[in-house]
């Protein structure tokens, strides 16, 4: 492809982690730029305008949900977490104020490649909406609201629906569940978890070959969901 | 009398009797000064004399004396005035009838004017213990230990009633105990201030007489519950003291049992908090320790991701190596995360994050989360059809399927198949995760699940023996049961169960089709 390199935004104080995440995405063709606290990342992020920024949760002089909320009121660049606290509040918490996605530390060159390829592609596509989905052997019309599975209609109801299309609108990005609710069901459902959960199951045995081990609708336990084609 | 008792304001001048002493003694002096006018006068003014007389003696002494100066001016009247002088007869019987009239007006005027000076000094007594009472409600009110309640409320109690207090509270073990050490000669019966407690009623032991008898047992009732007994016992001879000031003495006691319980609430508040700091330092500790063990592991991991994907690429055996830095770089990480998790749960209550939720799902979670653990590995799922939402910390069921899987992945050889199961047993669900490998050995199937518990020591497979214990840390905090079996087939089994509960409600919608009729 010989599109420009796109530009990534680093914040993360471990030097030697900055290191090998720099190689990591030079590798892949990005240009990388660091910045060591969160001060100087919000300054990297309004002049270098990144496709991607990466952010390190346990910053020295920043929270980091801190700086996804001061980022998120002038920029909508894709937000990767990197996280090594263990609660997943902290990950709901900076979900909600506006990530994209998050990696748990320890975490190899693999992963992080594969969520970055992600966001960009998903940045890379813009509004462009294709109203063709296809994962695993469903095919999904939005432009006609038809669910194919093996080329035969699958019904879904109107819940389901809505959110296999929320989904589908967010690939590879963590949905958390609280979000999920507020979208389906309006925001007086927002306790009320397993709705959720139980449409979600629903949805997993119409589309996928095995419900217990699904390979495109994927749990984030004690977050919520994330799509994958 | 220590105190200045209610009995004082009824006898004013010390002794009852001072009071006839006076009565007569003023009539005297009444004759006397009569006398001499008893020529310039009619008789009606002299009576007006003795009227006067009787009516100052009323306001002076009250009731008995008022009664006697009556008697006694009549007397004099008649004997020293009323001709003929010097003798009680009478000669002209008109006379009889001012002797009745003004023995009837004297009596009248007396009781009146002896009621009013009666409940004067009553409403300034009132006045002055209802003073005394607010002036001890507010220092309850600052009061911060209960012995200050105490002492507070014995200050008061000798102040105004000469009455003796003895507050006793509960201690941990339900039994009342005094705050102080009570007096000596101050005689407390436990058993009426149990009665008292328990029954939420005042008991009194008036029937006894005699110094330290004539106590009144008041329950401490404040708005949550019954706090304590307050005793009042009589200082003086007086065995009636307590049962007089009932009703005020009832109004203290309640003022009391609002202080104990403000002491108490407080109490419990300052513990509460001590508690929640504690619980707040061990997890920032906890997440300390994670952040500063976990950031080198990230580094060290994605180095050796680094090399290993290197241009030009390394020769064979140093991608090995890279490989094998990163592969212990992971298990260390595990065995951090073990180690970490073992800390949280045995630092105190679990904090379940409990929410009703289909087991399935927490399964698959799992499976994706090992990931590249269990490629040599098949895995087979099977659940019962009519699986109820159980409710749980899906994080910590998850950590718990992890273990187990991962265990399964350790001990079976590559390429067999590993089963995970679920299915009603009565009032919980039995879940179990089975392997094809050698299992347990029988003779340790009890012992696996302590800390640092491993099946075969110093194998060469790694592990510490934490994953176990943590399992059943989860599943005991979860009310389950779990347990290590071996197959007759060949394989280990490690099977848990978690209660059923009463699943909530779902109003599922109406299954319409999403597709608007175009």
């Amino acid at each position: 492809m010989s599109e420009p390199s796109p530009s990534v935004v680093m914040v993360e104080d471990e030097k030697q982690i900055r290191r090998f995440v720099r190689a990591a995405l030079e590798g892949e063709g990005c240009r990388v730029f660091e910045a060591e606290n969160g001060k100087q990342g919000l300054i990297e992020a309004a002049t270098r305008k990144p496709e991607l920024v990466i952010l390190d949760l346990g910053l020295p002089d920043l929270d980091g949900v801190e700086f996804i909320r001061d980022l998120r009121t002038w920029s909508t660049v894709p937000i990767l977490i990197l996280s090594a606290r263990s609660t997943e509040n902290d990950k709901i918490i900076a979900l909600d104020a506006g990530a994209d996605d998050y990696l748990t530390k320890p975490f190899g060159v693999g992963e992080l490649l594969a969520r970055v390829r992600a966001l960009l592609r998903r940045q890379g596509k813009g509004n462009e909406a294709n109203p063709l989905v296809t994962f695993g052997d469903v095919e999904v019309d939005l432009a006609n609201r038809v669910v194919r599975r093996h080329g035969e209609v699958i019904r879904l109801t109107q819940i389901e629906y809505r959110l296999l299309g929320l989904l589908l609108a967010s690939p590879g990005k963590v949905l958390t569940h609280r979000y999920l609710l507020r979208e389906v069901w309006g925001p007086t459902f927002i306790e009320s978890n397993h709705y959720l959960r139980i449409y979600v199951g629903h949805l997993r045995h119409k589309l996928e070959v095995d419900p217990a081990q699904p390979k495109h609708i994927l749990t984030e336990t004690g977050v919520g969901y994330r799509f994958q084609a | 009398m220590r105190g200045n008792g209610l009995g004082k304001i009824f006898t004013p001048m010390g002794h009852p009797n001072r009071g006839y002493l006076w009565v007569l003694l003023a009539c005297a002096v009444t004759t006397a000064i009569a006398a001499p006018l008893a020529q310039y006068l009619d008789l009606a003014n002299i009576v007006m004399l003795f009227l006067l007389t009787v009516l100052l003696m009323a306001a002076r002494f009250g009731r008995g004396p008022a009664v006697l100066a009556a008697f006694v001016s009549v007397a004099l009247f008649d004997f020293f005035f009323v001709p003929p002088q010097l003798s009680f007869t009478v000669n002209d019987a008109q006379y009889l009838v001012t002797f009745s009239v003004m023995l009837a007006v004297a009596l009248v005027t007396g009781q009146l004017t002896a009621g009013l000076r009666q409940q004067a000094e009553m409403a300034s007594l009132k006045e002055q213990q209802t003073r005394a009472l607010y002036e001890m409600a507010r220092e309850l009110a600052g009061a911060l230990t209960s012995q200050q309640v105490s002492e507070i409320v014995q200050r008061f109690l000798q102040m105004e009633f000469d009455l003796d207090a003895v507050l006793l509270l509960p201690d941990e073990n339900g039994n009342l105990q005094p705050i102080f050490v009570v007096p000596e000669g101050l005689r407390v019966e436990q058993q009426f201030a149990l009665i008292a407690f328990e029954q939420g009623q005042p008991v009194e032991d008036y029937t006894l007489t005699g110094y330290g008898y004539g106590a009144g047992y008041f329950p401490l009732k404040a708005p949550v519950s019954v706090r304590g007994v307050l005793v009042f016992v009589p200082n003086s001879q007086n065995t009636q003291a307590v049962r007089e000031h009932k009703p005020l003495l009832a109004t203290l006691a309640s003022l009391v049992a609002i202080a104990v319980e403000r002491l108490h609430y407080a109490e419990v508040a300052q513990s509460t908090q001590l508690q929640v700091v504690s619980e707040r330092l061990r997890s920032s500790i906890l997440s300390a320790l994670s952040h500063d063990l976990r950031t080198p592991l990230t580094a060290l991991v994605g180095l050796a991701d680094s090399l290993a994907l290197s241009r030009p690429p390394l020769h064979a055996e140093a991608l090995d190596m890279a490989e094998a830095i990163r592969e212990q770089a992971l298990r260390l990480s595990g065995l951090v995360g073990n180690l970490l998790d073992m800390a949280r749960l045995h630092a105190g209550r679990i904090a379940l994050r409990k929410e009703w939720q289909p087991l399935e799902e927490v399964i698959g979670a799992s499976i994706q989360l090992l990931g590249r653990a269990l490629v040599n590995h098949q895995i087979q799922v099977t659940l019962a059809k009519d699986m109820p939402l159980l409710e749980f910390d899906a994080v910590l069921i998850e950590r718990v399927f992890c273990n187990l899987l991962e265990n399964a992945a350790k001990y079976a050889p590559a390429g067999s198949l590993i089963e995970i199961s679920g299915s009603l047993n009565g009032e919980s669900v039995e879940v179990s995760v089975c392997d094809q490998g050698q299992g347990f050995p029988p003779d340790k199937l009890s012992a696996l699940f302590e800390m640092f518990a491993r099946g075969v020591p110093e194998s060469a497979t790694p592990g510490v023996g934490l994953g176990l214990a943590i399992c059943r840390a989860i599943i005991e905090a979860h009310g389950g049961l779990i347990a290590a079996t071996n197959r007759a087939a060949g394989g280990a089994c490690v099977t848990f169960s978690l209660p059923m509960g009463t699943p909530p409600r779902i109003e599922l919608e109406l299954d319409l089709e999403n597709r608007s009729s175009a």
